[in-house]
């Protein structure tokens, strides 16, 4: 796709010229409607790839059920762009960057469904590590778990260690505790990034952990 | 939690201890994902420290960054 293609209607439809999408979409004339078409289109194809991609995290939902979800999140992610499109600013080509948002739509979709009817652990305690296969390993792997289990349980707020330990012990994704506990993405991450930094610290002090070395800058 | 077997591996003690310094959001990185796939796409030496950093410690953001990346790739053959 280069630019604009006639349709069979005899209306140019949007296809991979930014312009094109820009010029018509939001319309209300037959070369709107097609370009939603074509927007809508665009979306369902990123969100049947992500819904695919991620099939194993429903194994009980059969071809169709799928599809239904991949159907939902194309619609959700259109609202999404229109919403969004005032933003775009060209940085990247508008499919790509629509297909951001049908990805991000089949993805929370796909989660959302495989955790529906399961409870979220919100441990406060940090097991130990596994053993590792030799007996150094196994003494310096312990040790380390050991020094994590003591920070989780010093260093750590009440918050931030029950984010930590559901998100990366419990393997719970983050739209999915998010939802579940009335917070947001960035909120999680934010308590994730600040309860790392404060692990990190602890076990750089008491000599676990090996301080870090001078970063790139950007 | 599985209580039968109260241990993790040393990966997710490893994942516990990701340094995520310089911060970024998932909202931010979301903002900057498209952009940043294209780059690497077309380049895979393109490197962006705060997105870098961010996509080894979100595994959600990581994973939508590697679907979109590889439906691009689809998309070009």
């Amino acid at each position: 796709m280069t630019t604009v293609e006639r349709a069979d209607s005899g209306v140019d439809t949007p296809t991979d010229d930014d312009t094109a999408w820009w010029t018509h979409l939001g319309q209300d004339d037959p070369a709107g409607h097609a370009a939603m078409a074509s927007l809508h289109e665009l979306l369902l194809r990123a969100s049947r790839y992500q819904v695919w991609r991620l099939r194993d995290l429903l194994p009980g939902a059969d071809a169709a059920q799928v599809d239904d979800l991949a159907q939902q999140a194309a619609d959700d992610a259109l609202v999404a762009v229109l919403r969004k499109l005032p933003t775009f600013e060209g940085r990247s080509r508008f499919t790509t960057w629509a297909f951001k948002f049908g990805i991000l739509h089949a993805g929370v979709a796909v989660r959302s469904q495989a955790w529906r009817h399961r409870e979220v652990p919100l441990p406060d305690t940090f097991p130990l590590v596994d053993p590792a296969p030799s007996p150094a390993a196994v003494s310096e792997a312990a040790q380390l778990s050991r020094a994590v289990h003591d920070a989780i349980a010093t260093q750590l707020t009440p918050h931030q260690r029950r984010v930590v330990l559901a998100l990366l012990v419990e393997d719970v994704p983050i739209d999915v505790l998010a939802d579940r506990l009335g917070s947001s993405r960035n909120a999680l991450y934010k308590a994730l990034h600040d309860a790392r930094q404060r692990l990190r610290q602890a076990l750089i002090a008491s000599g676990d952990l090996d301080a870090p070395s001078t970063r790139r800058t950007p | 939690m599985n209580d039968q077997n109260p241990t993790v591996s040393a990966l997710t003690v490893a994942s516990l201890l990701v340094d995520t310094e310089p911060y970024l959001s998932c909202d931010d990185c979301f903002e900057r994902m498209d952009q940043y796939v294209e780059r690497r796409l077309a380049d895979r030496h393109h490197d962006d420290l705060e997105m870098t950093t961010h996509l080894a410690g979100c595994g959600v953001c990581a994973e939508e960054a590697d679907a979109l990346e590889a439906l691009l790739r689809e998309d070009a053959q």
